[in-house]
């Protein structure tokens, strides 16, 4: 994997204990300007804490101990983790604090006196893994990123964490663009991009003429999206412009190949009963689709028939089988001739989640 | 039924539901058609399947002439091509996921459609990395599973076992090049070949050398390099009441 090595550069001190302070702010937008600043996800900070390996072992035991007392609580609470998922994460934990990682299989040896050196205090890690399990912090949040197909994205309060079926998302763009030349070479948008997952994984496949367009309406995620397309060393690829949805994209209408997004699409009623890491955590501007979930996606369909040029290709991901079904009779009776080709797929857990398809021209 | 005409018939049926369920995704002309729905949503419990050793199982598919692929052929498709053979699902499919969910689980299983042989991943932290290990993994499993019968009358070792024998084989030519070690992705074609010899002389090492102009000891230390060719190798012995390799 190529970094770019002056993309870490704009990474600011790490911030973590001012984001601990902050209070965690339920829309991206009530952030104040100055916590613009991306924060460094932890295995990104440079190793400037010590501490013993008995002190680490303590602390292990404590985590460890902390997790398996939640045992399937939060399954029942709110179909949350349960404690295999926490240990997992705490071993992940470790990965993304320590320097050297082969001491995570010397924690519980007697070499109690060899220095350990950490990318967070031992004192943040408690507060952290207290965060995780009393306050269900999401584990993204804790360790400022999230591992989504084969990139490592820095997320923070105020941005969505990608979730693994949008990682289909790129396959299906990827299948597309094997037979098109001017898909490969073409302009794509990721409306609502968030960290940025989406444009990213399309930028590493489409061809070096291929450009992404990517926005979002979050300043937090315009940050952050930035943050990680320089990491990934494609600015010279991926453009993330602010506002909303088509908005800031007048100038390229009626030349898209192809508009990929996962809008929020969650019915505002059930923003209430989500697992706490979603519901108390992630920004709602992410989440809430209005009151039957499908007001943006309604909007992107709609609004895809003018950006996208003759044969283009959209992808939108949708709540199940109900939007997928509902969007794709919308499509033509709103639209009657416009698409074609338009398909439902499935996740893979067997969720009917995309639906697919072409502008009309390209195929008879 | 006897155990053989049990196995072939459990193979047969099998290869008949794979040409069936590939035909139709391919003939409606959906792209994507291998995503699709997966089989079995129910079953697995997460916690027992914390460990990935690959789980032996004799002979459990051997490749007639009547089979339109013979096994080696699996290992040789790229991963996109072996990808379409699979149905691949998540493990848990409770609840409408998506935004609705902090990532629970990015644990991926593979189905092979056409042998059964089931590879899983669940440490990795994308789904897209445990998809990749569960890919390998089911490489090794083909390689290991999968025999195709030999004529032993008129065997010479083919290209892809010469390359991983140690260059003192008198059966390698110097257009070979370097050996090939476990490390390299290439190896498990070469380990499936040697396991087939393995097989068709019924586990015994010094035969099996013969056929590839080694010694007893040199083979015996390259089947101890490799931890699933070990294990195949050593199964095998035990059910025909020969002493393991150590
Ligand atoms: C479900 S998240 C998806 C984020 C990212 N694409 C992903 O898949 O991880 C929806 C995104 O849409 C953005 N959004 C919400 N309303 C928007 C609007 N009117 N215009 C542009 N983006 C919007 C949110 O800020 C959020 O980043």
């Amino acid at each position: 994997m190529k970094l770019s090595s002056s993309a870490c550069s704009i990474a600011r001190i790490p911030s973590l204990f001012a984001s601990l302070c902050r209070p965690i702010c339920s829309t991206s937008l009530s952030l104040s300007p100055s916590s613009l600043k991306p924060t460094t996800p932890l295995f990104l900070r440079p190793p400037t804490f010590s501490t013993s390996l008995s002190e680490l072992n303590k602390w292990h035991h404590w985590a460890k101990n902390l997790a398996s007392s939640v045992g399937s609580s939060f399954v029942h609470l709110d179909n949350g983790p349960d404690s295999t998922l926490l240990c997992r994460e705490l071993r992940w934990l470790l990965e993304d604090s320590l320097e050297d990682h082969s001491l995570i299989s010397q924690l519980g040896s007697q070499n109690y006196h060899m220095d350990v050196r950490l990318r967070a205090s031992l004192d943040e890690l408690y507060v952290l893994w207290r965060q995780r399990i009393e306050e269900r912090r999401p584990f993204q949040y804790i360790v400022g990123c999230e591992h989504w197909r084969d990139l490592v994205l820095s997320v923070q309060e105020g941005v969505l964490i990608p979730r693994p079926e949008t990682e289909l998302i790129v396959d299906l763009v990827k299948d597309v663009v094997l037979d098109s030349r001017e898909l490969k070479e073409g302009l794509w948008a990721d409306l609502g991009t968030g960290s940025g997952a989406i444009a990213i994984g399309i930028g590493r496949i489409l061809w070096s003429q291929g450009r992404v367009i990517a926005t979002d309406l979050s300043p937090v995620a315009v940050a952050v999206a930035t943050y990680n397309v320089l990491r990934y060393d494609l600015k010279d690829m991926i453009e993330v412009r602010k506002g909303s949805w088509f908005e800031p994209l007048k100038d390229v209408e009626g030349k898209l190949a192809g508009v990929v997004s996962n809008p929020p699409y969650i019915p505002s009623d059930d923003i209430s009963r989500l697992q706490a890491e979603v519901g108390q955590h992630e920004p709602r501007l992410a989440l809430d689709g209005g009151v039957s979930g499908m007001d943006d996606l309604l909007h992107l369909s709609n609004g895809a028939v003018s950006m996208l040029k003759p044969g283009g290709f959209f992808v939108f991901e949708t709540n199940g089988e109900k939007q997928c079904q509902f969007l794709v009779d919308y499509m033509e009776n709103n639209n009657p001739g416009k698409f074609c080709n338009v398909n439902i797929v499935s996740d893979f857990a067997g969720i009917q989640r995309f639906v697919t398809g072409f502008i009309n021209d390209k195929c008879h | 039924m006897s155990m053989a005409t049990q196995l072939a018939w459990k193979s047969n049926s099998l290869l008949r539901f794979a040409s069936k369920s590939i035909s139709r995704s391919t003939s409606n002309g959906c792209i994507v058609a291998h995503y699709s729905r997966s089989f079995f949503c129910n079953n697995t419990n997460m916690t027992t399947i914390t460990s990935m050793r690959p789980e032996f199982q004799l002979c459990c598919f051997t490749h007639s002439a009547a089979s339109n692929i013979i096994g080696s052929k699996y290992l040789e498709l790229t991963d996109e091509e072996l990808m379409k053979q699979c149905v691949m699902d998540t493990f848990k499919a409770s609840g409408p996921g998506g935004q609705h969910r902090n990532k629970r689980e990015s644990a991926v299983r593979l189905k092979h459609i056409p042998t059964g042989i089931i590879s899983q991943a669940v440490e990795d932290r994308s789904q897209h990395k445990n998809r990749a290990s569960a890919l390998r993994r089911l490489r090794t499993l083909l390689a290991v599973r999968v025999r195709n019968t030999l004529d032993l009358d008129a065997y010479s070792p083919p290209p892809e076992l010469l390359q991983i024998l140690p260059p003192k084989s008198t059966f390698r030519g110097s257009d070979c090049g370097p050996q090939i070690g476990p490390n390299n992705p290439k190896f498990i074609l070469g380990m499936q070949a040697l396991l087939d010899l393995v097989f068709a002389v019924e586990g015994s090492i010094s035969d099996a050398a013969k056929f590839l102009g080694l010694s007893t000891g040199a083979l015996s230390r390259l089947i101890l390099s490799d931890d699933s060719l070990r294990m195949a190798v050593n199964e095998l012995r035990t059910s025909k009441g020969l002493k393991p390799l150590k």
